[in-house]
């Protein structure tokens, strides 16, 4: 313990009755009280002391619950940030498998189109040569001129023949053309 | 009262709480705050080798997860306790009440383990009417909550 002297005493009790400044901290735990007018001085600076330190912790833990606030939402945020983006990921994922089966689909229809294209046109082609053949046969069974139809019915088979080849090497590079992208 | 404290938290605002809690419960007279223990191990080497002993605390409260050190907490009680001679009273203060560390802390030597909380005051009240125990080695390790 510390003690003062009177005119110490003196000064620090007119200086806290003019200006209201008053000694503060640990240091008023350790001073030895005088006459009672400086054993009040003592009381009452610690009574400021202690009302100070009492707002001060009120405010810091208020701040270091803000901190902490702070510090959780920010942790959400960045949660909430990386399921946004997870998201993002497999709607772009979702959106190229779309546009993938799109496409599948279009070239189906475009398949499905060359192939009617190719039946009909094979049906024609069949009708007219099967029907022609009758004709010849027809012909040359009753004996009657076969030299128009003759000619007819050779061409027809060149002609039928061709196409067909024709036909089917078209086929065959669409298929593999496909086959490769896929 | 207890003489001095060393409070080794990374958290400067709890530094501010602790002080002040410390100072209207009338704990102590002297507070010195640190924020790593690595700083807290180079001053106990250096009482521990050159002295002063005066200048060493008389109790030390560490927090468990300190933020920019080389080692925790309980490291660090542990090398307090089996390095630089002991002779303090020394345990965590910390907001975990993980019974692993809690047992952890125990084996190294922590007398004391308070749990950080908004309201500090009640449990550093219990604390200091526990304290002659702890200075005398006679209390059990005690989980303040």
């Amino acid at each position: 313990m510390i003690s003062f002297s009177k005119d110490t005493c003196n000064d620090l009790i007119a200086l806290y009755k003019t200006k209201k400044i008053s000694l503060e901290g640990n240091i008023l735990k350790v001073i030895k009280g005088g006459d009672s007018e400086f054993t009040k001085y003592i009381e009452e600076a610690k009574q400021r002391d202690n009302e100070t330190r009492r707002k001060r912790l009120d405010i810091t833990k208020q701040v270091q619950q803000q901190n902490k606030e702070l510090i959780d939402s920010q942790a959400e945020r960045e949660k909430l940030m990386t399921e946004l983006q997870a998201a993002l990921l497999e709607s772009e994922k979702l959106r190229d498998a779309a546009v993938e089966d799109l496409e599948t689909l279009q070239k189906r229809t475009q398949f499905e189109l060359v192939g009617l294209i190719v039946k009909v046109a094979l049906g024609i082609i069949g009708t007219v040569a099967f029907l022609t053949s009758i004709l010849y046969f027809y012909v040359i069974s009753k004996g009657l001129d076969a030299k128009i139809i003759e000619s007819t019915w050779s061409n027809l088979f060149g002609i039928l023949l061709t196409n067909s080849f024709s036909i089917i090497g078209t086929i065959m590079g669409v298929k593999y053309a496909s086959g490769e992208k896929r | 009262m207890i003489d001095s404290i060393l409070l080794v938290d990374d958290e400067d605002l709890f530094h501010l709480v602790f002080e002040d809690s410390c100072s209207l419960l009338d704990i102590t007279l002297s507070l010195q705050s640190l924020t790593s223990s690595d700083e807290a191990d180079r001053l106990f080497k250096k009482w521990f080798n050159e002295g002063p002993e005066e200048e060493k605390p008389e109790c030390v409260f560490v927090d468990l997860n300190i933020i920019g050190s080389s080692f925790d907490g309980i490291e660090l009680i542990r090398k307090i306790n089996t390095e630089y001679g002991n002779g303090v009273v020394i345990g965590i203060i910390s907001s975990s009440d993980d019974k692993q560390e809690i047992e952890k802390a125990k084996k190294v030597g922590a007398q004391f383990w308070i749990i950080k909380s908004d309201e500090i005051e009640p449990r550093l009240e219990a604390f200091r009417k526990d304290y002659e125990g702890f200075k005398n080695k006679t209390a059990a390790f005690k989980l303040y909550k």
